[in-house]
């Protein structure tokens, strides 16, 4: 008579009773703010122990770091991290602009290397009056990333080649591209070094001083425009039902293929935009080094945001810290840089398993053995 | 130029080893239904801990090998944990172990200094009689023994998946996980098995790369090798032998970039070592134009099964 129970018990839980105790996952349907609030924290604080865990482990004592960290908000470092923040804040809306369309845009060095090397060839090539050659040189390097974001787009689109490996190939091309550049044709005659000439004084990006600068205004700008798209323009609305359900988006009429073509040019030309600002502000020439470590951060901008363009200003400013800080540990410390990249992997991780507990429920189910 | 092609050829095998060891590593893993892009990252784990090692433990190769197939293994479970534990989204997960393994290798490397340390490494060794065959001795019998153990790992990869029970039971787990839960198979121990087995592979990968053909460690030195198995695994559509073959193809065109240099053929250095990122891309464009036709891409490839989760 025990199968009454048991039948009982099967009507509340829709699993099936197999005789014996153990976890049963139950999908919530809504879960208050707090606590979806409280898990994200949780998980955040636990990645970030993890990750203070393994820099002591590498020489680098929690005390050592809260005074470095403490250090990156004096006013020399903070203009550094200003500096910083604009290329973070480019790349991050390109990475959530692309994810928002479905489009895994990993190509985000391989398009920064592109639209540093369309701005150098601006001012190789003396393209436009001096006057006016900071603006070719940025709509360049827009266009340079646009291109080679859009080819993993028609890869896609035209011939059904996965974007994740597409885009992740033509960064080691661009890459190699920018090599034969500087080492060939492009290098600076007076050095031994992979890198360009220097700019010309009226193609570096101004500075107004207390760290805003040109890069900074030229990302708030792109931030500006981005969160407008997402937010007020039909565009951004088509966005949120192709993202939400891609066939209710074709059975309600959405130009899917046009809109995700443009979301995909406009990610390129941001990314773009992230290495020309690195070109024009902080190396002041091309160099073979001016998109190292972006790609991940891009990524991790976009998760934490969660894909919002204001959102991304703020990640992009913490994300910028990390990578001064990361920087003064590899000057002082002799910490090598990756390890940003392993504490940026780190909390993507943590965060994302938090989602885990924020959609599901954990049960013990106790159940008499028959 | 028969001179010129024997050499070249002659190294085609070694450089195709990672390829293939690590195409097969992902097919075992996503016939599990789990999508996997973690081998360039445990590619890299396998090249540390391959030299790492051999530098610590006496210089045995084989040891090295093994150990970077344990430390590969160790280090997926993580993975393991995120997606199938924890439900992550597949692509996210594996991105993140790649920048994770990027990050944590390059530290270990340098703290322990274990870089640019130059080991003797696993010399090749001939098959008498065969190896005295003029041009095909010198290709396919004068390899390393990694070389042939590949194929040996071929051989019994394929029967494990395709002639066994828990094979099978793998095969289950990726092409209908709910079908395979009601039937009794645990679709989550099968697929962390499949994940823990499948990077072992990518470790040995990894670790032919560092320990047999560049003879030492530099930070991030697969150099993308992980990307193209995960295109040429598309390019197999999930069978092995395939994988062998266009694993063969890549190695024919890796190894070609040397030679061009040697035979002192001036072209642009830079833009020959395209070459394999671009044939990926035309292989995978050639995919693309003939899909579906006899594919065995698993059904459930990349999605994470909740026995709870309404349908």
């Amino acid at each position: 008579m025990h199968d009454v129970a048991a039948l009982k018990s099967g009507l509340s839980s829709p699993a099936p009773s197999l005789g014996r105790s153990r976890f049963v996952l139950d999908m919530r349907q809504s879960l208050p703010t707090w606590k979806q609030a409280l898990f994200l924290g949780s998980s955040l604080a636990v990645g970030l122990a993890i990750s203070l865990a393994i820099l002591s482990v590498a020489g680098i004592s929690p005390i050592q770091l809260a005074f470095e960290l403490a250090g990156v908000f004096n006013t020399t470092s903070l203009r550094g991290v200003l500096f910083q923040a604009a290329p973070m804040m480019l790349v991050g809306l390109a990475a959530s602009l692309a994810f928002r369309v479905g489009f895994w845009n990993l190509g985000l060095e391989g398009q920064m290397l592109l639209g540093g090397i369309f701005a150098e060839g601006v001012s190789i090539y003396e393209i436009g009056p001096p006057e006016t050659r900071l603006v070719v040189m940025g709509i360049a390097a827009a266009l340079g990333g646009a291109l080679w974001c859009l080819l993993g787009g028609v890869l896609k689109m035209r011939f059904r080649v996965n974007e994740i490996i597409a885009t992740l190939l033509l960064n080691y091309i661009a890459k190699y591209f920018l090599f034969h550049l500087l080492y060939g044709a492009w290098q600076d005659p007076n050095t031994a070094y992979p890198q360009s000439a220097p700019l010309r004084p009226f193609e570096r990006l101004f500075d107004l001083g207390f760290g805003v600068n040109g890069a900074l205004l030229t990302a708030i700008g792109a931030v500006a425009v981005a969160a407008w798209l997402v937010h007020l323009s039909r565009v951004g609305f088509y966005m949120r039902i192709i993202s939400a359900n891609p066939s209710m988006a074709k059975v309600l009429g959405v130009p899917i293929r046009a809109i995700t073509l443009w979301i995909v040019v406009i990610s390129g030309a941001c990314a773009g935009l992230a290495g020309f600002v690195n070109v024009a502000s902080q190396e002041g020439r091309l160099t073979d080094s001016y998109a190292d470590g972006y790609l991940f951060s891009g990524v991790l901008i976009a998760f934490l945001s969660r894909n919002d363009p204001l959102v991304v200003a703020i990640v992009g400013f913490l994300v910028a810290v990390l990578f001064i800080t990361g920087q003064t540990l590899q000057v002082f410390y002799q910490i090598p840089f990756t390890m940003v990249q392993l504490i940026e992997a780190i909390i993507v991780m943590s965060v994302a398993s938090s989602e885990f507990f924020i959609r599901h429920r954990i049960r013990w189910l106790r159940q008499e053995a028959a | 130029m028969i001179s010129f092609l024997t050499n070249w050829l002659a190294d085609a095998p070694g450089t195709a080893v990672p390829y293939a060891l690590g195409a097969l590593g992902l097919i075992i893993s996503e016939r599990s239904g789990v999508l996997n892009l973690t081998a360039e990252g445990l590619m890299l784990v396998g090249a540390l801990a391959g030299i790492g090692s051999y530098l610590e433990l006496g210089g045995h190769p084989a040891v090295a090998l093994v150990v970077a197939m344990i430390s590969a293994s160790v280090v997926s479970l993580l993975f393991a944990g995120l997606v199938v534990v924890l439900r992550v989204n597949q692509v996210i997960a594996g991105l993140s172990m790649v920048f994770f393994c990027q990050g944590l290798t390059g530290l270990v490397g340098t703290i322990t200094h274990w870089q640019n340390k130059r080991i003797a490494g696993l010399t090749p060794m001939a098959i008498w009689p065969f190896s005295d065959i003029p041009v095909i001795g010198k290709i396919f019998f004068m390899q390393d023994a990694v070389v042939y153990l590949t194929v040996v790992i071929y051989v019994i990869v394929n029967w494990w998946l395709f002639s066994t029970m828990m094979g099978l039971r793998i095969r289950s787990v990726g092409e209908s996980p709910a079908a395979a839960d009601a039937a009794g198979i645990s679709v989550s121990l099968h697929r962390v098995l499949a994940i823990v087995i499948g990077s072992s592979l990518i470790g040995l990968a990894g670790a032919y790369i560092s320990v047999v053909g560049v003879k030492l460690w530099v930070t991030g030195m697969t150099g993308g090798r992980g990307w193209i198995a995960v295109a040429l695994v598309v390019f197999a559509r999930w069978a092995p032998w395939p994988a062998l073959g266009g694993a063969f193809l890549f190695g024919c065109i890796e190894a070609v970039i040397p030679h061009i240099a040697a035979e002192g053929i001036r072209v642009p250095q830079y833009l020959v070592m395209m070459t394999p990122y671009l044939a990926t891309i035309a292989v995978m464009i050639w995919v693309g134009a003939t899909q579906n036709i006899g594919t065995s891409e698993p059904g459930a490839l990349g999605q994470p099964h909740v026995r709870e989760e309404r349908r």
